[in-house]
This record gives C-alpha cells, sequence and structure tokens, in this order.
C-alpha cells in the first residue's frame, strides 16, 4: 500500500497546486515541495523493512482483468534509488523555478510533479501494461512544460520530444501485446505480470523482434546514438526545471527499462545484440563528447555530455556482469546529480545573463565566483574526476566491460580524452578570459548556494564512501541475473 | 430477432408529442423538455426489452449507444440553440428524434426494407438539421453537399438492395446471406459496401466529411460524426455476426486497402487544417479506419474492441464538437471553430481548455484518456489475429496525428492577447462537458466496468 500511497502523494499535490497557483503562487510551491517531502518520508523507511527475497515491498489488485492486467507495484534496491532521486531532484527543480517561472505557477507545478509521479510509477511498475501506462502519462506534463515554459524554439522542441518518445513508445506496446498473446499460446493464460513473462523466455525469430522493439524504444529514450536527435533540442529548449527532470531522470527510465526488461525478458536476444549494443554505446561517448566540444550554447553543451555519458550506460547493461551493472546503477544516480546540477548552473547564467552563448559569457569567476566555483566543480564533476560519483560509476563499467570485452573497453576508455576537452573548453570559455560585456548581477543567493552545496556534498560522498549505494543496488541486480 | 420495437415505439410517441406541442405553443425550453423525455424514455424501456424472449441484445445494445448520444448532443445543442431569435428553434429538435428514429431503425434492421427506411429517415433530417441556420451560407452549402452525395449513395444503397433480392427473392439478411453467391449478388453486397462506406466516410468516399462538418453547426456536426457513423457501424458489425457472413478474400483485400488509406489520408490531411471542425473530419476518417482493422481482425477481443472503440469515439467526437458548440451560438454569423479561436484558452478557460486536451489526448490515444485503451483494445485485436501491415500503418499514422492534435494544444496553452471579456458558458454546458471530461478521464485509469457492460451486451 506505501508504494500506492507514494504514487498518490504527488498526483494529488500536482491537482491542488494547480488551483492554488492561481490564487497563491507561493503556496502551490510549497506544498510541492511538502508533497515531495512526505514522499521522500514515505520511501525511505521502506529500505528497512523485512520483506521477503530481495523486494523491499510490493502491491498486486487486479486493475483489467479482461486483459489479466494488474496493478502490480514492486520496489527493489534499484528501484528504490531511482526513486529517492526523483523524488529529491523533483524538489531541486521546484527550487529552481522559485524565481524563474512567473507565469501559470500552478498548471507548471501540476504538470512537474504528475510527470515525476509518472517517472516513479515506471520505476516500480511490474506489470508491463501498467509500466507503458505509466511510461506514456510521465510525457504529456513534460510536454506542457516545454511547450509553454521554454526557450525561444519551445515548440518544434516540444513536438519533436512527444513524436519521438510517443513512436517508440508505440514499439514497446507492440512488443508487450506479442509478448502476452505469446504467453498466453504457452499457458492459455492471458497475463501481462512481469514476473509470469519471466518464465517463458521467447526465443528465435520471435523473441529477437520482441526484444528489438523494446532496445529501440528504450535506446530513444536513453539518447544513445543513432537515435539521439531528440535530445540536444529537447534539453536546451526546456526550462531549467524541465532540463533538470528530463535528463537526471527521464533519461534513467531508458536505461532502467534496458535493465529490468531487455535484458531479462530476452536474455537470449539480448546476447545476440549485446555487440551491436555495445559498440553504439562506443561511439555515443565519441560522438556526443565531440559534439559538445563544438558547441557555443553552454545548455546544448551540457545535453551532449549526457548522450556521452549515456554510451557508457549503454555498454554496462549489455556488458551482462554485475560488476557493469553496479556501474550503471551507480552512473545513473551519480549523473542524475552532477548533470541536474549543470543544469541548474546554465539556468542561473541564463537568467542572469540573458543568454547561454560562450561568447558573451567569460571572466564570470571575477563578477560571480561563486557560480563560477560551482560550475567548475560540477563539470569537473560530470567529466570524471576521480573523487567524485561519476568516476566511480565510469570505473566500475569499464573495470567490467574489460572481463568480456577488452577491445570496448579500451575504446570507451579512450572517450574519456574528449571529455575533458569538453570539459576545460567550457570552463575556460565561460568562467575564465575576459568580460564580454560589464555586468552588475548579483552572484548565489541563499537558495541557489545551498542547493549547490547540497549537490555537491551528494557528490562528493558518492565518489569517496560509494559502498551503501552499491550495498543496496547488489541484491536488486541479482534479480536480472538469468543469463546463462 | 425482431426489430428493437419498444424504444422505436416511444421514440415515435415523443415525436407526436413535440409536434402536439409545438402547435399548441412554441416554447424552445418545453420542447427540450419533451425531446430528453423521449430520449431518456426509450432509454428506459431497453432494459424492459431485453427481457422479452426474442430480444436481439446487440441490437438492443447499439440502440442504447445512439440513444445516448442523442441525449449528449441535446444537451449541447440546447444552449446554443437558446439564444437564436433568426429562425424558429424548435423544430430542431422535432429534426433531431426523426433523425434518431432512423438511427434506431438501422441500427436494429433485420431485413433490407427496414434498413433503407432507416437510413433515409436519418439522413433526410440530419440534412435539415445541417443546413438549419439558413441564414450562414457555410451551412447552407454543407447541407446541399450532404444532400447531393447522401442521394448518391442512397442510391447506391438501392440498386445493390434491387441486385440482392433479384439474385435470391428475398429482403430478409438471413435469407440472402445463407444464398449461394452469384455474380449479381456480388455486385449488390459491393454497391452496398459503396453506400456504407460514403457513410462511414472511410477513403475514396470521404470527400464530403470536412465540407460538411465544417459548414453545419456544431450540434449537428457532431450528429454526424456521431450518431450516424454509430447507425452503420452497428448494422455493418450485426450483418457481419450473422451465420453465412463474412469477408471474402477479395472483400479482405479491398477493405485492408480502405483502412490504410484512410487511416494514413485522414492524418495527412488533418496536418493541413486551420478549422477545428475540418481537423475533427479528417480525424474521423482516420478513426474509421482504425476501427476498419478492428472489424477485420477475428476472435473475441476484436469483437469487444469493435464497440470499445466506437464507445470511445462517440464520447470523444461529442466532447470535441461540445467545446466549439459551448463557444458558439447559433445567431452568430460562424461557429467558434477556427484553431486561432482557441488560443489562450488555458489561462481565459482553464476548465473547458482541460477538457479539450482530453478528448484531444483521446483521439490521439495517450493515457489517461480512454483512446489509449481503446487503441491498445484495436492493437491487442490486430496483433492476435497477425495484421501487421495495418498495426505498422496505424502506428504509423498514430504518430503523424499526434503532430496536429498537439498543434492544437500548443494553440490553446498560448499566451491570449487581450480579448476583452470572457462570456460565461451555461450551466447545462458546464455540467455536460465536466461529465464528458470525467468520462473519458474515469474509463482511461479503469476500463474494467465498461469493458464488462460491453462484453454482457455484445461479447
Amino acid at each position: 500500500m506505501n508504494l500506492v500511497w507514494l504514487l498518490v502523494v504527488p498526483l494529488l499535490g500536482g491537482a491542488l497546486a494547480w488551483p492554488l497557483g492561481r490564487l497563491y503562487p507561493l503556496l502551490a510551491r510549497l506544498v510541492c515541495l511538502a508533497a515531495l517531502g512526505l514522499d521522500l518520508g514515505i520511501c525511505i523507511p521502506l529500505l528497512k523493512s523485512p520483506s521477503p527475497g530481495n523486494w523491499l515491498a510490493g502491491f498486486n489488485a487486479p486493475w483489467i482483468p479482461a486483459f489479466g492486467m494488474s496493478f502490480r507495484l514492486d520496489m527493489d534496491g534499484m528501484s528504490w534509488l531511482l526513486t529517492v532521486l526523483t523524488l529529491i531532484l523533483g524538489m531541486f527543480s521546484i527550487v529552481v523555478s522559485w524565481k524563474e517561472i512567473q507565469d501559470g505557477v500552478g498548471f507548471f507545478h501540476a504538470n512537474l510533479m504528475w510527470s515525476l509521479a509518472g517517472t516513479i510509477g515506471v520505476f516500480v511498475a511490474l506489470d508491463m501494461f501498467l509500466f507503458f501506462y505509466f511510461w506514456e502519462l510521465m510525457l504529456v506534463p513534460m510536454y506542457f512544460v516545454i511547450a509553454i515554459w521554454g526557450h525561444e524554439n519551445r515548440r518544434r522542441a516540444a513536438i519533436k520530444f512527444f513524436l519521438f518518445t510517443q513512436g517508440s513508445g508505440l514499439l514497446i506496446l507492440i512488443s508487450i501485446l506479442a509478448l502476452a498473446f505469446f504467453y498466453q499460446r504457452q499457458t492459455g493464460v492471458l497475463s501481462f505480470d512481469y514476473f509470469a513473462l519471466l518464465k517463458t523466455p521467447p526465443s528465435g525469430a520471435f523473441g529477437f523482434l520482441f526484444m528489438l522493439g523494446l532496445f529501440v524504444a528504450f535506446l530513444v529514450k536513453l539518447a544513445g546514438f543513432p537515435v539521439h536527435i531528440w535530445l540536444p533540442e529537447t534539453h536546451t529548449e526546456a526550462p531549467t526545471a524541465g532540463s533538470v527532470i528530463l535528463a537526471s531522470i527521464l533519461l534513467k527510465t531508458g536505461a532502467y527499462g534496458l535493465l529490468r526488461f531487455v535484458v531479462p525478458l530476452a536474455p537470449q536476444a539480448a546476447h545476440a545484440i549485446a555487440p551491436v549494443a555495445m559498440w553504439l554505446g562506443v561511439a555515443s561517448i565519441f560522438y556526443g563528447a565531440v559534439l559538445a566540444y563544438c558547441q557555443s550554447d553552454f545548455k546544448k553543451l551540457v545535453a551532449y555530455t549526457s548522450i556521452s555519458h549515456m554510451g557508457f550506460i549503454l555498454i554496462g547493461v549489455f556488458v551482462c556482469n554485475t560488476l557493469a551493472w553496479q556501474g550503471v546503477v551507480f552512473l545513473l544516480i551519480a549523473h542524475g546529480l552532477s548533470t541536474g546540477a549543470l543544469f541548474i548552473v546554465v539556468g542561473s547564467v541564463q537568467h542572469r545573463l540573458h543568454t547561454r552563448d560562450f561568447d558573451k559569457m567569460g571572466g564570470m569567476w571575477t563578477d560571480l565566483p561563486k557560480l563560477s566555483s560551482f560550475g567548475t566543480f560540477f563539470i569537473l564533476a560530470a567529466m570524471g574526476l576521480p573523487g567524485l560519483g561519476n568516476f566511480v560509476g565510469e570505473f566500475l563499467i569499464l573495470r567490467g566491460t574489460y572481463a568480456v570485452a577488452p577491445v570496448v573497453a579500451i575504446a570507451a576508455a579512450v572517450g574519456l580524452i574528449p571529455a575533458a576537452l569538453y570539459s576545460l573548453i567550457a570552463i575556460q570559455r565561460a568562467f575564465h578570459g575576459p568580460a564580454d560585456a560589464a555586468r552588475s548581477q548579483p552572484d548565489f543567493g541563499l537558495r541557489e548556494n545551498t542547493m549547490m552545496l547540497a549537490l555537491a556534498a551528494a557528490i562528493i560522498w558518492l565518489g569517496v564512501y560509494p559502498q551503501p549505494v552499491l550495498d543496496i543496488a547488489a541484491p536488486a541486480l541479482k534479480n536480472l541475473d538469468s543469463l546463462p | 430477432m425482431t426489430l428493437p420495437a419498444p424504444p422505436l415505439l416511444v421514440l415515435a410517441a415523443a415525436i407526436a408529442a413535440l409536434l402536439a406541442a409545438i402547435t399548441i405553443r412554441r416554447s424552445f425550453f418545453w420542447s427540450a423538455a419533451i425531446t430528453a423525455a423521449g430520449l431518456l424514455g426509450a432509454l428506459a424501456v431497453i432494459p424492459w426489452a431485453l427481457q422479452a424472449p426474442v430480444a436481439a441484445p446487440e441490437s438492443l445494445g447499439f440502440v442504447g449507444l445512439i440513444l445516448a448520444a442523442s441525449l449528449v448532443i441535446l444537451v449541447i445543442a440546447y444552449p446554443y440553440w437558446r439564444p437564436c431569435t433568426i429562425v424558429p428553434r424548435e423544430e430542431f429538435l422535432l429534426l433531431l428524434l426523426l433523425a434518431t428514429l432512423g438511427a434506431c431503425a438501422l441500427a436494429g434492421a433485420n431485413n433490407f426494407i427496414t434498413l433503407f427506411l432507416g437510413l433515409e429517415t436519418m439522413t433526410l433530417a440530419m440534412i435539415g438539421m445541417i443546413a438549419y441556420p439558413r441564414y450562414r451560407g457555410q451551412a447552407e452549402e454543407a447541407g446541399l453537399k450532404y444532400l447531393v452525395l447522401s442521394g448518391m449513395s442512397s442510391g447506391f444503397v438501392l440498386f445493390g438492395i434491387g441486385f440482392i433480392q433479384l439474385s435470391c427473392g428475398s429482403l430478409a439478411f438471413a435469407q440472402a446471406l445463407a444464398a449461394p453467391g452469384s455474380p449479381m449478388m456480388m455486385a449488390g453486397l459491393a454497391m452496398l459496401g459503396v453506400g456504407a462506406g460514403f457513410k462511414l466516410s472511410v477513403v475514396p468516399f470521404h470527400f464530403w466529411v470536412p465540407d460538411v462538418y465544417a459548414g453545419a453547426p456544431a450540434p449537428s456536426g457532431a450528429y454526424v460524426a456521431v450518431v450516424a457513423k454509430i447507425a452503420v457501424l452497428a448494422l455493418l458489425l450485426r450483418v457481419l455476426a450473422l451465420p453465412g457472413a463474412g469477408f471474402s478474400t477479395g472483400a479482405v483485400h479491398a477493405a485492408t486497402a480502405v483502412a490504410i488509406l484512410s487511416m494514413l489520408i485522414g492524418n495527412l490531411l488533418a496536418l493541413m487544417q486551420d478549422n477545428l471542425k475540418r481537423v475533427l473530419g479528417y480525424s474521423s476518417i482516420a478513426h474509421l479506419g482504425y476501427l476498419l482493422v478492428a472489424i477485420l481482425a477475428e476472435g473475441a477481443i476484436a469483437h469487444v474492441a469493435v464497440v470499445f472503440y466506437l464507445v470511445t469515439y462517440a464520447i470523444t467526437m461529442a466532447g470535441a464538437f461540445g467545446v466549439i458548440a459551448v463557444l458558439s451560438n447559433a445567431d452568430a454569423p460562424r461557429d467558434m471553430d477556427k484553431i486561432a479561436d482557441l488560443r489562450g484558452m488555458f489561462w481565459t478557460r482553464p476548465g473547458l481548455a482541460a477538457v479539450m486536451t482530453l478528448m484531444l489526448l483521446s483521439l490521439a490515444g495517450i493515457p489517461p484518456a480512454i483512446g489509449f485503451i481503446a487503441k491498445m483494445y484495436i492493437m491487442a485485436a490486430g496483433i492476435h489475429t497477425d495484421l501487421w501491415v495495418l498495426i505498422a500503418t496505424m502506428v504509423a499514422s498514430s504518430v503523424i496525428g499526434l503532430f496536429y492534435y498537439l498543434n492544437i494544444i500548443i494553440v490553446m496553452a498560448q499566451k491570449a492577447e487581450a480579448t476583452g471579456t470572457v462570456a460565461g458558458i451555461s450551466l447545462p454546458g458546464r455540467v455536460t462537458m465536466a461529465a464528458v471530461g470525467f468520462a473519458v478521464i474515469g474509463f482511461g485509469v479503469a476500463p474494467q466496468p465498461l469493458i464488462s457492460l460491453l462484453r454482457s451486451v455484445f461479447g
């Protein structure tokens, strides 16, 4: 039942914020923060709950019995980590909108909350159709956030985002329907239950096509090369809160889908496509890094770095050993925090300078020392500086990969060199050098400093003492280990 | 198997009562009350009619659907026509009752004569409804267009009936279907197919749709889009369920082609429209294409899928036309049906904008709207019978469709220019829109009750 509340609280919070925002905008923001805080309060104790097996909590009720669809929610360590990440970054995205969003405050926060609720649903739903339902549900509010509160080209970006994710979503729908009917032919029962479907892994051509449908859809969501094309524009045009959620949370649903569904449900086919997937990952690493290096738009640079990082994730998922999977889960969290923080920094720059163009920045370290130092810190974190969170994730993935495919591991490791290039060029162009024009903007205030310090502390903690996160993820990853 | 007689009798009595009432004293309120009472009464006798030993639950189910849809359209039409002073308003309701009578007869027909009488009663009354605001040139043009084209399709139907009667010597469906297939029989059935294609507005018989939808006043447009389609599809489904019926190989190929073309052409042409009613018109062409997928699929899932989709389509289309209707009134020279008219609605009328968004999401097949479940149902039916080409087309065309649905939502979310005062919406309008909105989201979140109901009636 706790898991149901986990979904209901943000939904209700959003529904409450909409009318409130028309009268008292401040109250709407506070209600949303309180709802997410309450949700965190529900979520965190679940870790201690004594539950059999590797599952922390569960809920199961019939939903559409005509199709054997149930309202089945289950949470293991991986879902728990991603849910907590979602809630924490959700709170950050509300705080970051405090000054940025002044029009339609209620509707904005309603959309934000509903999108978060949909995402949490994706992380805990273990009925395939329910999963897909939440998968679609998280898109519409995010579409509104981009289309209404985004920057100059918001309309185009929003439609592009929606078409790509919706189109790939239909692939998921077809795949899961086909799998359910396949299961029905084997057992005589129509069911979309994840645990039931695990028992009849499809093989041969059908298994491969089923896997391919899911793989392509999740690859689009993960923004892996060559289906990443929606990402740069969408992440750039979204308002800061939207970019934070898109990059830090929504991208993760693609990785989650690959780990939770593609690998266990069709192990043979996943094994067959693994080399292709790994090389696509290597291509993503290089492509994202090189394009990030070429950008003159700060926000776009950050967006392209996500493509690069998701390349590591893609490799790690298809290496299929526990070490790499540990790295994947860890990198998902670390990337969520560091990229979210970077988008907040870029958003603050834009709020002050009204531009995202590097040519009009420069010299910010003298005017805005706090902003610049935090910015530098998070860029270095994203680059994978040892001692910070991302390094641990990338290292684990590379280590796991080397055992299985040393050539891929070497190629991916070489990809860290362009990462250093784009990081350093960004620091140099944005914060160093002479200022483009005289500026008299205030530096980070209390609200922004607190956010930045919290995120920085979390990233340092992850980098220095990663063991607790690995311990939470470890039993969950055993659930996935059904490969020969 | 007999006609669904009790509801038809109630409707006929309501028509007589309405005629008498108008003769005694013209009152739009009381006329509407009599109309509503007639529709409700006809709905109320359905459970009783189901008890009869010779009841046909399927036709009664479709009749119920038609009556409910007509009732919704009546509630939309009432505030739309109330302020009108240019033409007498009461006869519109008479036409609505008459068309509903025809639709019910059509949906329950077992015999070609009933079929033709029902079809003509419905069509002729609808022409009157379309051209009712005769001071609008557009409406007159739409009425005339519909008259000519539906006259032609009626000609096809009548010719087809003649062929069939000639080749098997009977006007009853059951006998005609049991008769051995002869070339003349095939020709007759093909002509009936053309007639049905016109009424269902599938490609290549779709040319009248956008003009008629755009020219007709919003409540009449809703009627043409919803009730007429339910009635014709009801007949089609019932006939296909009779023993000996079914598509021949050639017919399957033809229907597949029609379905593919309808899905693609409907959605592609909708991309270029700036008028909401035209968008809905083209979108309805595409939706009929989706419905054909379910009709072509076989098995128990497909059977319920068609009806589920039909119900979804009816609720959603009525809701979308209803939004136009509550924004417009009959006295104005045109309806508020330009997409640009909706600009900024999210900020001026958030409730109505939310309902419209739900309708568009439902048409696009996105949760939490009911259209998502309906689309899933059709896809399930299609995948179950391995109709991969149709499913692939459906996926491609629904992605195309997203473009224009999303575009309307974006226009509603844009900042409004200062438009001055915002006219209030009447209470019945508000209640109906809220009810439709809740139905769309409620059945979208928990579709099981609706599925169970449809299974018990149509399964």
